[in-house]
């Protein structure tokens, strides 16, 4: 085990997010605790995911700062930025008749020096990733053979063998049907529980959400409405104030976390 | 690994066959002696004439395909190729520009700024403030600007004396008629070069094909990365074209040809292929540029052009069917 750093998690101080003068986040300060499934909830345009990129350093913010592990990240070289930080955007296209296997090998770039040959930590990180994302028996097919599911599962392997301790993920259950919505997000929740990752992701249900992550950051389209809990943020207050949503909130009938019925 | 041999191979008989073919008919035993000993009525034919026309050609051709994969592949676009796009046109405008001017400068090093030049304005027209370039948009204001270019070098071809106008004619469509061993040596030389350049990114290439965001994301910085290839594949192209003329439609067809032929994958490996391929085609294309028509000598540019021209317009009608364009 590595020591713990002085200030674990990912963290903005005073962030201002846009393009030109549109600001879509302005002056945002937030604290993503290290060690949990984290959910970034809100309506759409309100920079879900413009705050994710800036998080990954996609994005060069107008103004603030994001701190990880205490340490501001523009400090940072790239790749080592990418060693301990994994970004999957919502949007990847992959080369026409690529295999599952090549692929994910390519989440190994940060790891490896520009002439530095495929190792062996290489190989077992990419081993650990098929079998952590259940892809042993399609490793060897083209990735434009698979359904969608299975392709969703290939991509989040390629950004688990970057062996980063950060894992973001952008709407990494769009496109999906329910199942498999449900198969990705316990698999999040078993690469946290396993591994200790910390999981942040933008996602649109607020059921799956709430019944699936530790912690969650609720947007609305004037900054932060609500952070902390489930059911510290999933209240009938608060999905009026991000959504302009009228709604019950009632437990889950299963788990017992809060559930959305709209009015 | 089957696919490599076969490319191989196919290199290997049409390198024997343009050797062996032309106009003038010499036995292969006079071929093979002059080539062995510099004597008898071969060694002109292979050492002078064929031998280093052969050369130049699947060197212009490797460096034409290798540029061709670099843009498809950046580009996501099996329509971004060099030729297409204008540069290999710039290229020879810039050449045709200094003959008319009557100026004495490595022709090499014209081409290459002729290509960047073009590419350049093809980066500039292409871009809209505010807005991500589409590799659609780029495609087919290069398109413009290449059909300006040629139109601008069949101009200056027209204002020129007799002497410069068939020499000039070169620039205009691609020709490997009168290669010496200078132009071979040429070719191959920055050819070499660029490959080194080019082995080094390979790896940037195959995460710039997974899209900017997530290249950025495993650790590259990809502005540089995109830029660094983007100047190799124009001065590859400028390599060809310095020493062939603006062949086009090799770099087109290169890259798809070389991968279906191969099954290579890898970004590196569909490199190498698009490579060998490119040489294939340039080869073959002189080789029956002349020899179709027996007592004339086409330009290895109007053959490709023929070959081509129909690739360019099926995929051109994929590209709308799809709803791309």
């Amino acid at each position: 085990m590595k020591p713990t750093p002085p200030n674990p998690g990912l963290r903005a101080e005073g962030l201002t997010l846009g393009y030109g003068s549109r600001r879509v986040i302005d002056g945002l300060d937030l604290d993503l605790p290290a060690g949990k499934v984290t959910a970034i909830l809100g309506p759409n345009g309100c920079g879900k995911s413009t705050l994710l990129h800036a998080l990954a350093r996609l994005t060069p913010p107008l103004a603030g700062r994001i701190m990880l592990d205490g340490q501001d990240i523009r400090d940072l070289p790239a790749r080592a930025l990418a060693q301990r930080l994994a970004i999957l955007p919502q949007a990847s296209t992959a080369p026409p008749g690529i295999r599952v296997s090549d692929l994910i090998r390519r989440g190994r770039a940060p790891w490896r020096g520009l002439l530095q040959p495929w190792n062996a930590a290489d190989a077992a990180a990419c081993e650990q990733a098929i079998r952590a994302l259940g892809l042993q028996k399609i490793a060897d097919d083209s990735l434009d053979a698979l359904s969608g599911g299975q392709r969703q599962r290939a991509w989040l392997a390629l950004v688990l063998a970057q062996s980063s301790r950060y894992l973001l993920l952008d709407e990494p259950t769009t496109w999906l049907d329910l199942p498999h919505q449900i198969e990705i997000l316990r698999l999040l929740q078993r690469l946290n529980r396993d591994q200790g990752l910390t999981v942040i992701s933008v996602l649109h249900d607020l059921n799956l959400a709430a019944r699936f992550c530790d912690h969650l950051v609720l947007l609305g389209r004037d900054g932060l409405v609500a952070l902390g809990t489930p059911q510290q943020v999933m209240t009938e207050a608060n999905l009026a104030q991000a959504f302009g949503l009228a709604a019950r909130v009632l437990p889950d009938p299963v788990t017992g976390a809060p559930m959305v019925c709209p009015l | 690994m089957k696919g490599a041999l076969v490319l191989t191979a196919l290199l290997a008989a049409l390198s024997m066959l343009s050797i062996l073919w032309g106009e003038v008919r010499v036995p292969p035993g006079d071929l093979w002696r002059g080539l062995i000993t510099g004597e008898g009525p071969g060694a002109l034919t292979v050492r002078v004439l064929r031998g280093p026309r052969l050369a130049t050609a699947l060197g212009a051709g490797a460096a034409l395909g290798l540029s061709g994969a670099i843009f498809q592949t950046l580009l996501r676009n099996p329509l971004a190729a060099p030729d297409v796009m204008g540069f290999n046109a710039g290229a020879g405008l810039a050449v045709i520009a200094t003959l008319a001017a009557g100026l004495t400068l490595p022709m090499p090093l014209v081409a290459a700024a002729g290509g960047v030049a073009a590419a350049l304005l093809v980066a500039v027209l292409g871009h809209r403030k505010g807005q991500a370039d589409t590799a659609l948009t780029l495609i087919l204001v290069g398109l413009g600007v290449g059909f300006t270019a040629t139109g601008l070098a069949t101009f200056l071809s027209l204002t020129i004396s007799d002497a410069l106008a068939i020499e000039a004619r070169r620039w205009i469509t691609g020709s490997l008629a009168a290669r010496s061993w200078l132009h071979a040596g040429q070719v191959w030389g920055m050819g070499l070069v660029l490959c080194l350049l080019l082995a080094v990114q390979a790896r940037a290439l195959g995460l710039l094909e997974l899209g900017r965001d997530l290249a950025t994301g495993l650790g590259l910085n990809a502005a540089r990365a995109r830029a660094g290839l983007l100047a190799t594949g124009v001065l590859l192209a400028a390599a060809g074209v310095a020493v062939a003329g603006p062949v086009p439609f090799v770099a087109l067809m290169a890259g798809p040809l070389g991968r279906g032929l191969t099954g290579a994958r890898s970004p590196a490996l569909r490199l190498a292929a698009a490579a060998g391929a490119g040489a294939a085609i340039m080869a073959a294309a002189d080789l029956v540029a002349r020899s179709a028509l027996p007592g004339i000598q086409f330009p290895v540019g109007v053959m490709t052009g023929i070959l081509g021209a129909p690739y360019l317009l099926w995929l051109l009608s994929r590209a709308f069917g799809k709803g791309e364009a």
